[in-house]
């Protein structure tokens, strides 16, 4: 499951960002590493995209940056 | 003796220049984009001593200087960066700077890493980077007092002795901290560099099947972890500040909406409609300036330069000056607050889909008031791709200087029929339909430059989204103030000199035998054509009026102010291009008005309406107006009967204005903003080829339709 599907207003927790490109080491190093809560606040209108609350701010990724972003159970 | 020149000591008493030679300590500030970095390069240096481009590549060098202790430093504002593992050019300025490669920058002695104290965990990922990089370091806790509010309170001694470098709360608007700040700079340098450790313990604990990039992120933030345990302590407040609600508001997902829908209807009607009556009172004082020249001065060729060239140049330049106070001032409030990048989350998916993103919303809707203003906000954009791409298309938007020229012809030549339902008119939708054929076209330009000459590996829209915070007045009107200075300063002068430069053109060579001949021509055709028209017919009255009017005063001299331009080397270059301009159903007089309105499009009716032999009428009053639709319904191609001005020639014209680049002022800034005269080409070129094909096309298939 990946950060994309959890729902509006819950928590998840980060496993692993796939991806080796800039793309996905830009998430790490904005914090998205593994262990890390994460809470999706919200989502921009027409598929845009999401409102991620962790380690005490508040960061907006796209969609499809979100999918590379695996969340553990 | 260990004093600086000026007597003072260090505070530990060290001399503070030894080694040094005299020369100016240079310190760099390195920090994430938003955590107040130009707040504190204004309170340690003021204003910038230099704000140019780094060689090569269209990133800001902003350069300051000032003294502290005696001691000369010279400051660099290096590019907003989340890390030294550069993923866009101006990262990758920043990472250069700081190892002294980038060629005529000097190397930093000495760094300060601006850190957001309400967000430190993120910001001192950098600032492990930083300190790994071997320079003396000085960490700044920016934003304390809304750490404080936020009850988020940093023990700043203990993480300066975890980082093994002096680390200073800062409040930059308020200057508290910024003494300290510059002892701590100094002091840094004199005593010997220890590197903290850690990072490799925790480099061993990640799983070895990353990627070693991936390993080193994940090994920071373990790090940092550690490095905050204990420092940072998070006490909420016991009544949740305004801030914080205020967020809430925001983030909902109705009313965050809402909010936002009304705060860019306000901006947008504040430059449409606010600004308006400030242009107006200039536009009324440039009148009132011409007619007092036109008192004072003699007729002849410096009045002629004065009132047409200068006067009207500069007037051309001021008339602007609202426009960007009022947008500049929204964008630095909204900016202040921390809004503008929600704003940009809110719209990017509507952008990202033809290769822009969320930021270039807010330049793009304001150009369609006024490009210039728009091009400017532009600044807001970090990433230089995108904000390229953004000032490049941004001239598309239909700005208000096409709407008299769209509201003329539509309603002159445009039937005013009702198209399926009697409320919807064919006038309005074709002027509907010019807005489209701007924003369309823009979609399409913006499309194939991303996908062409602006390909790159696709830039990560990981952005921030700061908190509410209340926007520093200082900082808003530095901004406002910073934005209309330099558009005067750099754009201003130059754009006074292209409107002199098309005044000399539309005025020499002035020869005025040829327009007593022209006068005396002109006078035969309309006599022959009035004899060969049945009387009652609507062109017979016409021609009867323009007849009579030569004989009074005031038409005689209007006739031999359109001699004199058509005769002009203006004129004579709208002869030349006639060949050009024939396909898109336009007689040379037409070319000549659109190269005559090469510093901004409005001017083409004025044009127009010399070129008719109406001279200085005001074409935007309904009797000028009116006056002018008359004479262009009855113009002719010469020799000939038939009519200029059809339907279909009508619409080219429209097209032509709304997709072209007769705007100098525009091109100027352009200019300015990218630093490099190739992108004003650039989009000149692109612009008028592409208003040339929209014409041609529109002209060539509505006579086909028209049959």
């Amino acid at each position: 499951m990946s950060l994309e599907q959890v729902a509006i207003g819950s928590t998840a927790c980060v496993a692993d960002v796939s991806g080796s490109d800039a793309t996905s080491l830009r998430l790490l190093e904005m914090g998205l590493t593994p262990g890390v809560n994460v809470r999706v606040v919200g989502t921009a209108p027409l598929g845009g995209p999401l409102e991620l609350e962790l380690r005490g701010y508040r960061l907006s990724i796209r969609r499809h940056e979100a999918a590379r972003v695996a969340i553990a159970k | 003796m260990s004093a600086t020149p000026d007597g003072t000591a260090s505070p530990d008493g060290s001399p503070l220049t030894a080694g040094r030679a005299g020369r100016p300590v240079v310190v760099a500030l390195l920090g994430n984009p938003n955590t107040g970095k130009s707040t504190l390069f204004s309170a340690l240096a003021g204003i910038p001593t230099r704000i140019g481009n780094y060689p090569g590549v269209t990133v800001e060098e902003k350069l300051g200087r000032y003294t502290h202790r005696g001691q000369s430093i010279e400051l660099i504002d290096l590019p907003g960066t989340y890390s030294l593992v550069a993923k866009s050019p101006d990262e990758q300025v920043a990472v250069d700077v700081l190892r002294g490669r980038l060629e005529g920058v000097p190397m930093p002695d000495c760094v300060v890493m601006v850190a957001d104290a309400t967000n430190l965990e993120r910001n001192l990922y950098l600032a492990t980077q930083a300190l790994s990089l071997g320079l003396p370091t000085v960490v700044a806790l920016t934003l304390s007092d809304v750490a404080d509010e936020k009850g988020i309170t940093i023990d700043a001694a203990e993480l300066g002795r975890r980082l093994a470098c002096p680390v200073v709360r800062v409040v930059a608007p308020a200057r508290i901290g910024i003494d300290a700040l510059g002892d701590a700079i100094l002091s840094v340098m004199q005593s010997p560099r220890q590197a903290p450790q850690g990072l490799d313990a925790h480099l061993a604990a990640v799983d070895a099947r990353h990627e070693p990039a991936a390993r080193e992120a994940i090994a920071r933030y373990a790090w940092i972890e550690q490095l905050l345990s204990g420092v940072v302590h998070r006490q909420p407040p016991a009544t949740r500040p305004l801030g914080e609600r205020i967020d809430d508001a925001l983030t909902h997902r109705l009313w965050g909406t809402l909010v936002f829908a009304t705060t860019m209807l306000a901006m947008f009607s504040s430059i449409f409609w606010l600004a308006t009556p400030l242009m107006d009172g200039i536009s009324a004082g440039m009148d009132f300036l011409s007619g007092l020249v036109r008192g004072l001065l003699p007729e002849g060729a410096i009045r002629s330069l004065v009132v047409d060239g200068v006067l009207a140049g500069v007037g051309g330049v001021v008339v602007f000056v609202p426009q960007i106070a009022m947008l500049f001032l929204f964008v630095a409030i909204l900016e202040g607050c921390g809004y503008l990048s929600r704003a940009a989350f809110l719209m990017d998916r509507l952008l990202c889909g033809v290769g822009l993103g969320g930021k270039s919303f807010i330049p793009l809707l304001s150009s369609f008031a006024c490009a210039i203003p728009g091009i400017m906000a532009a600044r807001t954009i970090e990433n230089p791709r995108d904000r390229l791409l953004t000032i490049l298309v941004a001239p598309l938007m239909s700005c208000s200087a096409r709407l008299p020229v769209y509201l003329l012809l539509c309603g002159a030549f445009v039937p005013n029929v009702a198209v399926g339902v009697s409320w919807l008119r064919l006038p309005a939708l074709v002027l509907a339909g010019m807005y489209a054929v701007g924003v369309v076209t823009a979609e399409l330009v913006a499309l194939v430059l991303s996908r062409t000459i602006f390909r790159g590996p696709p830039q990560p829209f990981v952005m921030e989204l700061p908190g509410w915070r209340w926007p520093r007045w200082p900082v808003v009107l530095e901004r406002v103030r910073e934005a209309v200075w330099s558009f005067l300063q750099n754009a201003g002068t130059l754009i006074v000199t292209v409107s002199i430069v098309v005044w000399a053109l539309s005025t020499y060579p002035r020869n005025e035998r040829i327009i007593d001949a022209d006068v005396a021509a002109h006078r035969a055709v309309l006599t022959t054509r009035l004899a060969g028209l049945p009387a009652g017919d609507l062109d017979q009255t016409d021609v009867a009026e323009e007849l009579a009017t030569l004989d009074t005063d005031d038409g005689l001299a209007a006739a031999r102010r359109g001699a004199a331009q058509r005769h002009s080397a203006l004129g004579r270059m709208g002869r030349l291009v006639e060949p050009l301009v024939k396909p898109l159903g336009w007689d040379w007089r037409l070319g000549c008005a659109a190269l005559a309105s090469f510093p901004a499009r409005e001017v083409v009716l004025g044009t127009l309406a010399v070129i008719y032999n109406l001279g200085d009428i005001d074409p935007g009053e309904e009797e000028g107006g009116t006056a002018l639709v008359r004479r262009l319904r009855a113009a002719t191609w010469d020799g000939t009967n038939r009519k200029v001005f059809t339907l279909p020639v009508a619409l080219s014209i429209m097209v032509f204005f709304a997709l072209c680049a007769q705007c100098a002022s525009t091109l100027v800034v352009i200019g300015r903003e990218t630093k490099s005269w190739l992108w004003p080409v650039v989009t000149f070129t692109y612009m008028t080829v592409l208003a040339w094909l929209g014409a041609f096309a529109t002209y060539q298939i509505g006579t086909w339709l028209g049959g």
